[in-house]
Order: C-alpha cells, then sequence, then structure tokens
C-alpha cells in the first residue's frame, strides 16, 4: 500500500490464528518490545496485531554456539550474524481491515464501486496474512483508526503506545455503557489512573459519577503517599460539578467541610443490608431467620426497635419465676418464636452498627435523596468516609445508597420507556475494594452484582477498583466492559483480569512485565484490542490538555496583574 | 586492453576442460583465475572458466635429474624450456556467452582440442560476474574435490578491485552474502569458506 519501505520491521514466516503469527525481524530486536503494536500489510487487507513475544533464533544451532565475531573480520561476522541468526517476534492477530488496491491502482475503482455503499470496517480476525508480508509498527494515524481520533469528543486519551509514544483513547461512551475495571497490586498507580479516568469522565459529563471514596482520595487534594507531592482533587478542578459529601454529621474531609453530610436513617436498613455484613459482622446461618422475624414484627421500624432491646434483663413473675423482662431481646425471641441465643448474639454482632453515629433515627434532612437528586440533575458526588474508614462503613453504607440509586432509576427507566419522562441521565458507581462487595460470598445479595449483570439497560453501571480481581465473583468479572489492569503479580488474579478473553495466554506474561506506575494494559469489549500502554501522567500537563490554558485557577499574583496593580 | 593467451586446449567435458601450456607461459596464469575460451568457429559463443588447478606433471629426464649430484643453472633452464611435457592447467566451466547474453549455466558443447584459452580482462571480470545474481557459485559449490574455500577467496580477491574501480563497492559484500545464505544448512563448509575469505585481507 505504497508504504516507505523503512518503516517494515520484518516480515511474516509463519504461524496461525491458534499459535499467533511468527515474524523476522530485519531491524535490532531493541527497537521492537513485547507489546508493540504492529500492522502487517497483505493483498487488499491490513492485519493489526500485539507483539507478545521476542524470540531468538539460528538457521543452525552453531551459529549460535559458536563466537564467530572473535574469529571473523567485522565486516564478515556482521553478514554472517544477519543470515543466520535471527529474531522472531510472535504477534496476536487481533484485527483486520480490508482496505483494497492501492489509490493509484486501476483496480481501486472497481474495488470502491464492489463496496456500494458500505465502509470497509474492522472485524476480528479470521484468515491469516499471506508469507512474507511486510509488518510495520503502528503509525499516529493507525493508531487513531483502531482506537479513535483524539480530537473527536468522547475520545480519552488514556496513554501512549510504549515505542512511538502516539496517544491511544478509549471511547468513553463506550466506557460507561458496561461496567468496567481498574485493576493493579499495590502501588501500582491506580489511584492515579482512577483520577485521570474520572476528570475524563467528568470533563466529558455524559454520565453522573458517584465516587465511594473509602480512602477521602478524590474530592479534595491530597499528598501522594510515595513521593509526598500534592495530588490536585477533582472537586479542586471542577468545583461546579463535583459535590463532596462527607459521612457523619460534622464529618472533615482532609480539614476541609464538605458541601453536605450524609445520615442514614434506621428505616432505610434493611435485612439484607445486615445479610452483606456476613463476614464482616461474623454473622451465624441463623441470621436471616432472626431478621425476618423482626422484619415482620416491627415493620420498617425493626432496626430501631432492634436497637432498643435490652439484653441479659430478668423481671420475677407473681410466682416468682425468673423471666426475660419486657423489652428485652429475649422476651421478643420468646414472644415470637425465635432462638433466643440467636437473636440475642445478633444483636451483640449488630451493636457495632447500633453505635454508628451516622446511622439515625429520623435524619434532618433526607440526604440519601439529595444524593440521588444531584445525580439525576447532571452533578457528580464524591462520598467521602472521613473518618468511617472500617469496612462495615463502606458495606453498609454503599449497598443502602446503591440499592436507593437503582431503585430511583430502575422507576424512571420505566416511565421513560412508557414514554412518560425523560430518559434517565447515565450513571457510573465507582465502587474500591470492590472485592469486598463483590466477592463469591457476598456477591449473591449485594446489590453491586445485580448492577453489574443487568443494569446496564437501566443506565447504571460499575466502575470497579481492585487489587485482588481473582477475589471478584467470575460471573461478575465476566461481565466487565473495558478492564484496565495495572501491573499483577498473583497468577489468580491475572487468571482473574484475563478471563474471557481471547489470546489470555499470550497476554498473561504481558500483564506481569507491565512497568509499575507506568504502564497498565487495555481489555476487554470496550477497547478494539488489547493493548499495552504507557499510561498518562496525572500532572499539571494533563490538566492542562484536559481543561486547556485558559482554564487554569489563577494565582493571586496574575489576577492583580490583569487588574493593574 | 590486452588479451593474454595461456595456452590451448587439451581435454575438455561439459563441467571443465584441461589446458597445456608451455613452463614460459605458466606466470600468467593463477590459481582462482577466470578464462575465456572461443571455440573456433563457433563466432560469438564464449565459454567462461576458473582455473582450479596448475598441474606439471614429471617426465623421464627430470626423473634421473632430480637424483643428480650438481644440477647446473643451464641444464635446469634447459628441462624447463624444452621439456615435451606441458604444464597442464585444470578450468572449471562457470558458465558462457552468446550472443552478448551472459549465462551462469554449463556451455551447452565443450570447446575442441587446440582451442586458445584467455585471461579474462577486468571488463570481462565484471560483466560475466555482475551478470544475474551470483549463479555460478553453484557450480564451484557443487565441486566438492577442490578446496571450495580457497578457490573462493582466490577468485574474491582478483574480482572486487576490479568491481570497486568500476563503481560497485558492494559487489564484495552482496557476493559474500550469498555465500552465506547458500551455504547456511553447511556449517563445517561455509565456515572454511568465511575462513578463507577472511585471509583475503580484502576490506568490507
Amino acid at each position: 500500500m505504497g508504504n516507505d519501505i523503512s518503516e517494515t520491521i520484518g516480515y511474516i514466516v509463519g504461524g496461525g490464528l491458534k499459535d499467533n503469527l511468527r515474524v523476522r525481524l530485519t531491524i535490532p530486536p531493541q527497537q521492537v518490545q513485547e507489546g508493540g503494536f504492529v500492522v502487517i500489510e497483505s493483498g487488499d487487507w491490513h492485519f493489526y496485531g500485539l507483539v507478545t513475544d521476542l524470540q531468538l533464533g539460528s538457521t543452525d544451532p552453531r551459529f549460535a554456539d559458536e563466537q564467530s565475531e572473535r574469529r571473523l573480520p567485522e565486516g564478515i561476522a556482521s553478514l554472517l550474524h544477519g543470515q543466520t541468526l535471527y529474531t522472531n517476534l510472535e504477534v496476536l492477530p487481533a484485527l483486520m481491515l480490508e482496505t483494497g488496491p492501492d489509490l493509484s491502482s486501476e483496480r481501486y475503482a472497481e474495488w470502491r464501486k464492489s463496496l456500494g455503499d458500505r465502509e470497509p470496517r474492522l472485524i476480528p480476525v479470521k484468515t491469516v496474512p499471506a508469507h512474507h508480508a511486510p509488518v510495520r509498527l503502528a503509525q499516529a494515524g493507525d493508531i487513531a483508526a483502531i482506537f479513535g481520533d483524539s480530537s473527536q469528543p468522547g475520545n480519552f486519551i488514556v496513554g501512549y503506545t510504549r515505542e512511538q509514544n502516539h496517544p491511544l483513547c478509549i471511547n468513553l461512551d463506550k466506557f460507561v455503557q458496561r461496567s468496567s475495571g481498574i485493576f493493579g497490586a499495590t502501588g501500582t498507580g491506580k489511584s492515579f489512573l482512577t483520577r485521570i479516568i474520572l476528570a475524563g469522565l467528568i470533563h466529558y459529563n455524559r454520565s453522573s459519577v458517584l465516587v465511594f471514596d473509602m480512602h477521602n482520595e478524590y474530592g479534595y487534594d491530597d499528598t501522594a503517599s510515595d513521593t509526598n507531592q500534592r495530588v490536585i482533587g477533582l472537586r479542586t478542578k471542577f468545583p461546579g460539578r463535583v459535590r463532596i459529601v462527607g459521612l457523619g454529621r460534622g464529618a472533615s474531609i482532609r480539614g476541609q467541610a464538605p458541601d453536605f453530610n450524609l445520615e442514614i436513617d434506621e428505616k432505610d436498613i434493611e435485612p439484607e443490608d445486615i445479610e452483606l455484613l456476613y463476614s464482616e459482622l461474623n454473622l451465624k446461618e441463623t441470621t436471616p431467620t432472626t431478621l425476618a422475624a423482626l422484619l415482620h414484627t416491627f415493620g420498617k421500624n425493626w432496626y430501631h426497635q432492634f436497637k432498643i432491646m435490652k439484653v441479659g434483663t430478668f423481671v420475677e413473675t407473681e410466682e416468682g419465676k425468673r423471666v426475660p423482662a419486657p423489652g428485652s431481646v429475649a422476651a421478643w425471641a420468646d414472644e415470637v418464636g425465635v432462638n433466643v441465643m440467636a437473636a440475642e448474639a445478633l444483636h451483640g454482632k449488630m451493636s457495632r452498627m447500633f453505635n454508628k453515629p451516622y446511622i439515625v433515627e429520623q435524619s434532618v434532612k433526607n440526604s440519601v435523596q439529595e444524593i440521588i437528586k444531584l445525580l439525576e440533575a447532571g452533578l457528580h458526588v464524591i462520598l467521602s468516609f472521613g473518618d468511617y474508614e472500617t469496612d462495615l462503613d463502606y458495606l453498609l453504607v454503599s449497598n443502602l445508597l446503591t440499592r436507593r440509586i437503582r431503585e430511583t432509576w430502575v422507576k424512571t427507566t420505566n416511565e421513560y420507556r412508557s414514554k412518560k419522562n425523560p430518559e434517565p441521565r447515565q450513571l457510573v458507581i465507582v465502587v474500591e475494594e470492590a472485592h469486598k462487595l463483590l466477592n463469591r460470598e457476598m456477591a449473591k445479595q449485594t446489590i453491586f452484582s445485580t448492577i453489574a449483570r443487568e443494569m446496564r439497560k437501566y443506565s447504571v453501571t460499575l466502575l470497579i477498583i481492585d487489587q485482588r480481581p481473582s477475589q471478584i465473583y467470575d460471573e461478575v468479572l465476566s461481565q466487565l466492559g473495558t478492564r484496565i489492569s495495572g501491573w499483577l503479580g498473583d497468577d489468580a488474579d491475572i487468571q482473574a483480569v484475563l478471563s474471557g478473553l481471547a489470546g489470555r495466554d499470550h497476554l498473561r506474561g504481558m500483564l506481569s512485565r507491565l512497568q509499575p506506575k507506568e504502564e497498565v494494559l487495555l481489555l476487554g469489549w470496550g477497547v478494539p484490542m488489547p493493548m499495552p500502554v504507557r499510561s498518562r501522567r496525572y500532572d499539571d500537563r494533563f490538566w492542562q490538555e484536559l481543561l486547556g490554558k485558559g482554564n487554569e485557577p489563577e494565582n493571586e499574583e496574575e489576577i492583580k496583574k490583569k487588574l493593574g496593580f | 586492453m590486452t588479451v593474454i593467451e595461456i595456452g590451448h586446449l587439451l581435454r575438455a567435458g561439459t563441467t571443465g576442460c584441461v589446458v597445456g601450456c608451455s613452463v614460459s607461459q605458466i606466470s600468467a596464469p593463477q590459481f582462482g583465475g577466470m578464462v575465456r575460451i572461443n571455440p573456433e568457429g563457433s563466432g560469438d559463443y564464449h565459454i567462461y572458466g576458473l582455473i582450479t588447478n596448475i598441474h606439471i606433471d614429471d617426465d623421464g629426464l627430470v626423473r634421473q635429474l632430480v637424483t643428480a649430484a650438481d644440477i647446473k643453472p643451464e641444464i635446469i633452464s634447459d628441462n624447463r624450456m624444452n621439456r615435451n611435457v606441458p604444464v597442464e592447467i585444470s578450468v572449471l566451466f562457470i558458465g558462457y556467452a552468446q550472443q552478448k547474453a551472459i549465462y551462469h549455466l554449463l556451455p551447452p558443447r565443450p570447446p575442441l582440442t587446440l582451442d586458445a584459452i584467455y585471461l579474462c580482462t577486468p571488463v570481462e571480470h565484471v560483466q560475466f560476474t555482475g551478470a544475474g545474481h551470483f549463479g555460478y557459485f553453484r557450480h564451484i559449490l557443487r565441486a566438492s574435490d577442490l578446496p571450495v574455500g580457497e578457490l573462493l577467496a582466490a577468485h574474491l580477491r582478483q574480482v572486487t578491485n576490479n568491481h570497486k574501480d568500476q563503481g560497485n563497492p558492494e559487489w564484495l559484500g552482496n557476493a559474500t552474502q550469498e555465500l552465506i545464505t547458500l551455504l547456511r544448512d553447511d556449517y563445517p563448509t561455509l565456515m572454511s569458506v568465511l575462513g578463507a575469505l577472511s585471509d583475503t585481507r580484502l576490506n568490507y
């Protein structure tokens, strides 16, 4: 297709769809890296693939064993090595595109006519290029053709190709259509990557974002744990669009007051919220029965009633018999026929919850509803847990809030479908430490697995952030559209991230060799093909590129200068 | 350009021939040198070959002389200049030219006895070895009874400078590369050839 021959890095010498393609490298191996994005031109087709391995080879093992450069003059040795020693690339073919004959060719007009109105489009690879088809590294144009042009709205640069530094985009519209995941071992830059993606989503503003910010990282400015440098918070850059909600009255996030506080009404707590805390509260098999009895006896007020019950109080009857005092757990249990020991044990275990100040009998204002309204209005909410950093707080609040959100979105969607209401706003719920909510035991009980499985049709999707993807329930993991993964060391985690993807055996090594904090692997439905990239830096330049220089908050000196002081 | 005649044909086959010459002519031909034979009466049909062996046979007189105690210089000179047994030069055919086209194939018919043999001129070197893509290496590499490495080294040493003079300094590199390609499945022969080429001290 008329490409400069100097761009060619090699030619096809063998392979297939199952075993990858083998490419004889004609340039020094150091100029190509694992994960390199290559284009193979064969006939009227372009094949796009990923370098998964580089192997040294020789036409005869003796040429490799013998250090002939010591015996022969440099010129002859160099010629000998060029002919007998070589490097083969293994290329995982991913996509193919019909490009047709060369523009200057006579056949071009005929080919164009045969297409009719149809435009050639990328399809998963279904055949192989011919022997000796030239192979070259992808150029910026190839990458834009596959991953999208960064100048188009909705295309957001997440990183750059390793060798040639070409920008590589993900399509945010596609990204939010299905649940997504950001994975990586601790210290591999997950938080920074999440900030970058969130900044992109908020800036693009096609979906609302609700972040369960367990460690108070995303809202206000923070200090990086490893470099001690200031990290800009999302609220700082999007003051008009982002609201910070603190958990509990008087919460302080990084020394600043949130926009408002979240308090949970006792009536909002449902038995399933407690069942979710099965392992956290070390609950027993009898818990669901006890909770069902509580709900049956007290209705929506069950939590409050259970909370005020006494334990271990007795009264003497007229006959002098010692019986549980009225208003005690045992008295209620006896009355409704529930095992007393089980009920008292549950009360004891739930005392950790009873002491939570953010669970109140009657909140001043319905802050849960306020969060939902903000999200419906297109704003973005970061729920900071403040000092409530235990798993109990996180699991309880995130599940409860998400359940309420789901109810609202399901209702709005149903109304929209019956043409009564406008379409619900797309919502992305960002969940950190996702394995705590979506592990095998929990997944069936929490609302999150329901969302991951079916909420796409109700315009709510998850963005899961986790360092142990292997702990997440397979059924949820397999539903994730876009997966962005940093370095992972554990085999089970690597396998989990790659589950359900073609060519995972070849991608496995790539994932374990990513440069921590610098490189990530893009995978899944949301990206046309798996691709390792040098991730974008979360720094001043990022903000300048995203918001433009004019949108930078000015410092005092500049403002004074403009005013003529 | 002077054309140097080195002798006349003694016997020939499809793959090569033997040329006889007198001792007085022995200074011109050398091992690996390229020769040309224009069979008499065949117009512009030329056969090209490489000198693969120069053989000096004994005769009855020299067998007696070598045992003599004191051989006078004039006797040595007389024996060499006037001996009846010729110096034999073995030639390996490497191609031919017909109607000004060069072919790196074996000649369709061998030359006849007493046809004259000439050393190739530098221009002929360049024309023949620069035509095609080193197809004549086939004939050299097939000759398993010859010291192939030495023969190739001698040939390349004689031809390389002619190509350089004609503005083609890459010829040597290309020729060596072709040899490596042809011999890369035959490690011992390739290393022997490259060892010989190293000793040519040619500048790669």
